[in-house]
């Protein structure tokens, strides 16, 4: 075990300094723009918007909980400190309910439909592409060129696409929401089946988009290996062909984990295009409406969230690999 | 150099993206040459006209010759256009309940169905339990198929100036023809109107030469900004790689989209043009070339012939110029296009998130993409307002790949199998 | 004469490329090893060494295909065995091979000692794994090779630690003949030394009956071996003793090749084949006639027609030319007189 544990602190540290380098940009990044989002606040009281008590209310307590009347780096720590408790302030368009419980409704949706869906499009991806690697023939033929174009759609072109087709033509499935408009979210029955209903076909397409993508990445890896010096020796030694196969499937697979540690990010933001598309009452959506309201606080939490996501699954796969990858511990050992 | 061009052309599958990709900036720059109405013009009062033809109805009434054709099967397919399926059947429908037995109704014989119809349709009826739209539904049914099955042609009028009586200034009879060509008012809409009432197909000419200026312009900047840290933190090595390489570290897990969206929110609605947004895109995505190109850069430091130039005393500038940068250029050129795609896929993304470019004066395909969306053309069935759209995406990113795919191959045997 | 361990009829292989282009690199060839012996084979860059190593194993997966021939291990014939039967009864039991880039020839994600298993168990699944261990600690011991190696993952090795573990795992089943390709060409010059003693060691300390030696180096050949094959485009162009194939070899392409050796031992030291002006002919459509005409400096019209056979020349000895061998000793006589 002694071998692992240079591994998971390197790990952890770097987990701990992209957490501290998250916050900074989201903190600094707006202010350091032309057009700062706090003197917007501003502005825009000046204007008088239309729920006027409201936009002072936020003034207000925005200048409070976020010093604005400090220095730049105090406002850091008076932000940080905020942020850690949960605090994120009052939501401009949704006032007065606050950025925390428009999120706290929303990350559920977005975790539960996310993180199954690429989890699941990564195993069916890598297995399609390590038999598309193996069976150069008609699969390979039929599958490799349909992985392709898919993997070359945008992440809204699928859902896009999906929607048209089993939605808005067939009318197999609903096309929009989470669940039923009539429905008030609760732990019944009917209310599950409706919401699993409508997961479908948000599930679907990121599904799809991870097997493309992964599905082209397995078998050129696996392609690769199976070109490897060691499976040739390994077949004159006398190893069977399915003792090779697995050599070379676990090889092959260590990179895709690896890739998908840094993918992830990625193919979370395309997911939540994916989620707007379905008007998913996930985080993608919430991050549409705040950016039409210039609803500056909600964006900013929202990012940050997402930040934190991909730097959690991120972290969380690279502890995976370490266990999975046995030249993880030799390396780390001498 | 020459080489490589020819090598990466010996590749099937370089060639198959190019051409691909070729055809669609012929279409950029040729199409405008040819129509010069201004790809964003409003022309239709209404919100997505299907796909065709539109001839001017005025322009063929007033059409110079009048042209006699006697075509079998006109008048019946007069009464099919007007007369759809899901029509007769309810009409079927109807006449049953008006008590008109089920099995004297045929449905595929117009003639007798009308027929039936005229005699037994009556427009006050109150049907039990029929709902007050499906009883609309048989009223506008009904007013459709008035005089469907008349012979005549039609009168046009012109109204009395003083008198406001109307007097017969024409007759237009149902064998009537007029030559497309003698009418001067057509218009080809290859792709109708989007919700503005602007031609898609226009639009969506000049979005993919817009979205492709995008790519190339966030390309450049990224591949310039990678290359650029790659080398200096390959070749340079000690102090400046562990700054560029922590970095880099960093802004490989945090998502590039959420920066995008926090710098393009923060630049402000008024000054996101296309260029500010191509330049965002730029300084984002600069990671993934840095890595890559530090990698190279390691692994070429101490070939032996860096060494003998450095041997020789020769600058920083002439080495990495004259012994680094021409065994990279392969792999910088693939980046690129790489990039490229990336860029536009971005702008595409960021558009829909309603952070797209915030012009009135070009379009792109993420903004198109974002109307499209929003006037729900999709729900709608108004496929040509977005299929078009991701169509053009797929198609310049598939092409990209290709090529990227077919350089990879012809550079690193390795994958050739 | 010694036992024949190793015999080989008109073994002929050929590549299926990419584009269906047959690629024979392997031509009707015939060869003997007989116990205790080993057989160097020498060749230029391309000329089908490997290609011959790995058609001798019996063993053909893609792109390599078996076109004809017969291989005879120990008096009993593998060729039109079952490809699994060969797998279990042949491979690394009777022959074994390790490989030109043995850096990369044991699985990354494995440990040598659980790799060994499953070598093992592939040719007889009862076997347990205390005993394979008991049996894989021997044989590194007896080879020299420190046992702690077992429990490592091949990233955690040297090269020439690598490479002598990947002969001590090709070893380990005890196979009668082994097929060694240029084992040594990627090593340091000390790790070369161990490498080679260590494959010299193999016979006496029994885990070998006999060995083809593949390789570059011309002293090496020279130590190593007992006989030795020129290749040329494929085919053998000459079959002779060490000692005549480096000192007084028939063939024009072995003279060229042993080019610069005029005295014997003298200045073997660091000699390497030499170069011959010209590029070999391209094995996708080889040339009729004498594949070596075009490079060759004593060429006759007829040479590039006539399909010229291997002669026989004494005991163990023969050669691919249509000169007999008292006008190419003449020959090179001439040359020596000018050069001299
Ligand atoms: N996988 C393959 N597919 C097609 N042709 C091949 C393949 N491997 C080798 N060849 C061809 O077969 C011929 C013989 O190659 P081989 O590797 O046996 O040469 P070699 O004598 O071992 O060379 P070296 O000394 O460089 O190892 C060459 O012309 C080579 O191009
Ligand atoms: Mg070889």
């Amino acid at each position: 075990m002694k071998g692992y544990r240079r591994y998971f602190l390197n790990k952890a540290g770097w987990f701990v300094i992209t957490l501290i380098a998250a916050f900074l940009l989201n903190f600094f990044l707006p202010r350091m723009m032309p057009g700062d989002p706090v003197a917007a606040i501003v502005a825009r009281q000046a204007q008088g918007m239309s729920n006027s008590t409201g936009v002072q209310a936020i003034y207000e307590q925005y200048t409070k909980l976020f010093g604005t009347d400090k220095p730049l780096f105090q406002q850091f720590f008076i932000y940080m400190g905020n942020v850690l408790r949960g605090d994120f302030g009052y939501s401009f368009s949704q006032y007065p309910r606050t950025v925390a419980e428009v999120l706290s409704a929303s990350l559920w949706w977005t975790v539960v439909l996310q993180f199954p869906a690429i989890i699941f499009g990564w195993v069916v991806g890598n297995s399609l592409g390590a038999i598309a690697a193996y069976r150069k023939g008609g699969l390979d033929k039929v599958a490799m060129p349909i992985s392709i174009l898919i993997s070359n759609l945008p992440a809204f072109g699928m859902a896009v696409i999906l929607l048209v087709v089993f939605a808005a033509t067939l009318k197999w499935l609903p096309a929009s929401g989470g669940y039923a408009f009539d429905m008030i979210p609760s732990l019944s029955v009917n209310f599950l089946g409706s919401a699993l209903l409508h997961y479908i076909l948000p599930f679907a397409s990121i599904v799809l988009l991870a097997i493309g993508g992964q599905a082209i990445g397995m078998r050129s890896m696996a392609i690769y290996e199976l070109n490897a010096d060691y499976v040739r020796y390994s077949r004159f030694m006398g190893i069977k062909d399915n003792q090779i196969s697995r050599y070379v499937f676990r090889n092959a697979m260590l990179p895709q984990i690896t890739g998908l540690a840094l993918a992830i990010g990625t193919m979370i933001g395309g997911a939540l295009v994916a989620e707007i598309i379905f008007s998913y009452p996930g985080l993608g959506t919430v991050l549409l409406t705040a950016i039409s309201g210039r609803d500056y606080p909600l964006i900013s939490a929202v990012t940050l969230i997402i930040t934190i996501m991909a730097l959690i699954a991120n972290f969380a796969i690279e502890i995976l690999y370490g266990f999975i990858d046995p030249r993880i511990k030799a390396a780390q050992s001498d | 150099m020459r080489h490589t061009f020819r090598q990466a052309f010996s590749s099937g599958k370089f060639v198959t993206g190019f051409v691909i990709l070729m055809g669609l900036l012929l279409l950029v720059i040729l199409y405008p040459l040819i129509f010069r109405a201004p790809p964003l013009q409003i022309i239709a009062q209404g919100t997505f006209f299907p796909p065709g033809i539109y001839v001017s109805a005025y322009d063929s009434i007033n059409a110079p010759t009048t042209y006699t054709l006697n075509l079998d099967g006109a008048a019946a397919k007069r009464v099919a256009a007007k007369l759809k399926d899901e029509d007769r059947v309810a009409m079927k429908e109807w006449l049953v309940v008006a008590g008109v037995p089920e099995d004297q109704i045929d449905i595929s014989d117009a003639q007798k169905l009308l027929t039936l119809w005229a005699e037994n349709y009556d427009p006050a009826k109150q049907v039990k339990g029929m709902t007050l739209a499906r009883q609309r539904y048989f009223q506008r049914v009904n007013n459709a198929i008035q005089g469907l099955l008349s012979t005549e042609g039609a009168i046009i009028a012109v109204r009395q100036p003083e008198s406001g009586a109307l007097q017969e200034a024409g007759a237009v009879k149902q064998t009537d023809y007029v030559n497309i060509s003698e009418v001067p008012n057509v218009r080809i809409l290859p792709l109708g109107t989007d919700n503005f009432g602007r031609d898609v197909f226009a639009q969506l000419v000049r979005a993919i030469g817009v979205s492709l200026l995008i790519g190339i312009v966030a390309g450049l900047i990224a591949t310039g900004i990678g290359l650029v840290l790659g080398l200096l933190a390959g070749y340079v090595g000690g102090a400046v790689d562990d700054v560029i390489n922590f970095i880099t570290n960093i802004f490989l897990v945090i998502p590039s989209l959420v920066l995008l969206i926090l710098i393009s929110f923060s630049v402000g609605q008024e000054s996101r043009g296309a260029f500010t947004v191509a330049v965002v895109i730029g300084v984002t995505s600069w990671v993934w070339t840095t890595r890559a190109v530090r990698a190279q850069v390691i692994s070429l430091r101490n070939r032996d012939h860096v060494n003998l130039s450095k041997l020789s005393g020769h600058s920083l500038f002439r080495i990495i110029r004259g012994d680094i940068l021409p065994y990279i250029m392969s792999y910088v050129f693939m980046a690129l296009i790489l990039q490229i795609s990336a860029a536009i896929l971005a702008e595409a993304n960021l558009s829909i998130l309603g952070l797209g470019p915030r012009t009135t004066d070009v379009p792109t395909l993420g903004l198109m993409m974002q109307w499209a969306m929003i006037y729900q053309a999709h729900i709608l069935g108004k496929w040509w307002a977005y299929f078009p759209v991701l169509i053009s995406i797929t198609l310049i990113t598939f092409s990209m790949n290709l090529m990227i795919t077919g350089l990879d191959q012809v550079f690193n045997p390795q994958l050739r199998n | 004469m010694g036992k024949v361990m190793l015999e080989v009829n008109d073994l002929t292989t050929k590549y299926i490329t990419r584009y269906n282009e047959d690629v024979y690199a392997v031509d009707h060839v015939s060869l003997q090893v007989e116990e205790g012996k080993t057989l160097g084979i020498a060749g230029e860059s391309g000329c089908g060494k490997s290609t011959l190593a790995l058609s001798l194993m019996g063993y053909y997966f893609p792109p390599l295909y078996y076109t004809g021939g017969e291989i005879i291990i120990d008096g009993r014939s593998i060729s039109g065995m079952k490809p699994d039967d060969v797998r279990r009864t042949i491979l690394g039991t009777e022959i074994a091979y390790i490989p030109q880039a043995a850096m990369n020839a044991l699985n990354p994600t494995r440990r040598v000692i659980n790799f060994i298993e499953d070598v093992i168990l592939a040719h007889d699944p009862t076997e347990n794994k205390k005993f394979i261990y008991e049996l894989a600690r021997a044989s590194f011991e007896t080879l020299g090779l420190p046992p702690e190696v077992l429990q490592k993952y091949p990233v955690e090795l040297s090269g020439g630690m690598k490479q002598r573990t990947v002969i001590a795992v090709s070893v380990i089943l005890r196979p009668k003949v082994l097929i060694a390709d240029e084992p040594s060409s990627a090593l340091d010059v000390t790790s070369q030394k161990m490498v080679i003693k260590m494959l010299k060691n193999l016979m006496e300390t029994g885990f070998i009956k006999s060995m083809i030696f593949i390789t570059h180096e011309l002293p090496l050949l020279y130590n190593v071996t007992d006989d030795i094959m020129v290749m040329y485009a494929g085919q053998i162009v000459e079959r002779a003793s060490a000692r005549e194939a480096v000192f007084d070899p028939l063939h024009p392409y072995s003279k060229g090749l042993m080019g610069s050796i005029i005295v014997p031992e003298s200045g073997l030291r660091d000699v390497k084949l030499t170069a011959i002006p010209g590029a070999p002919p391209n094995l996708k459509n080889p040339p009729a006639g004498c594949r070596f005409a075009e490079r060759c400096k004593y060429v006759r019209a007829e040479c590039r027609y006539t399909n010229v056979a291997l002669y026989d020349a004494g005991p163990g000895r023969a050669y691919r030319c249509i000169l007999s061998e008292k006008v190419l000793r003449d020959c090179y006589e001439h040359e020596r007189a000018i050069a001299a």
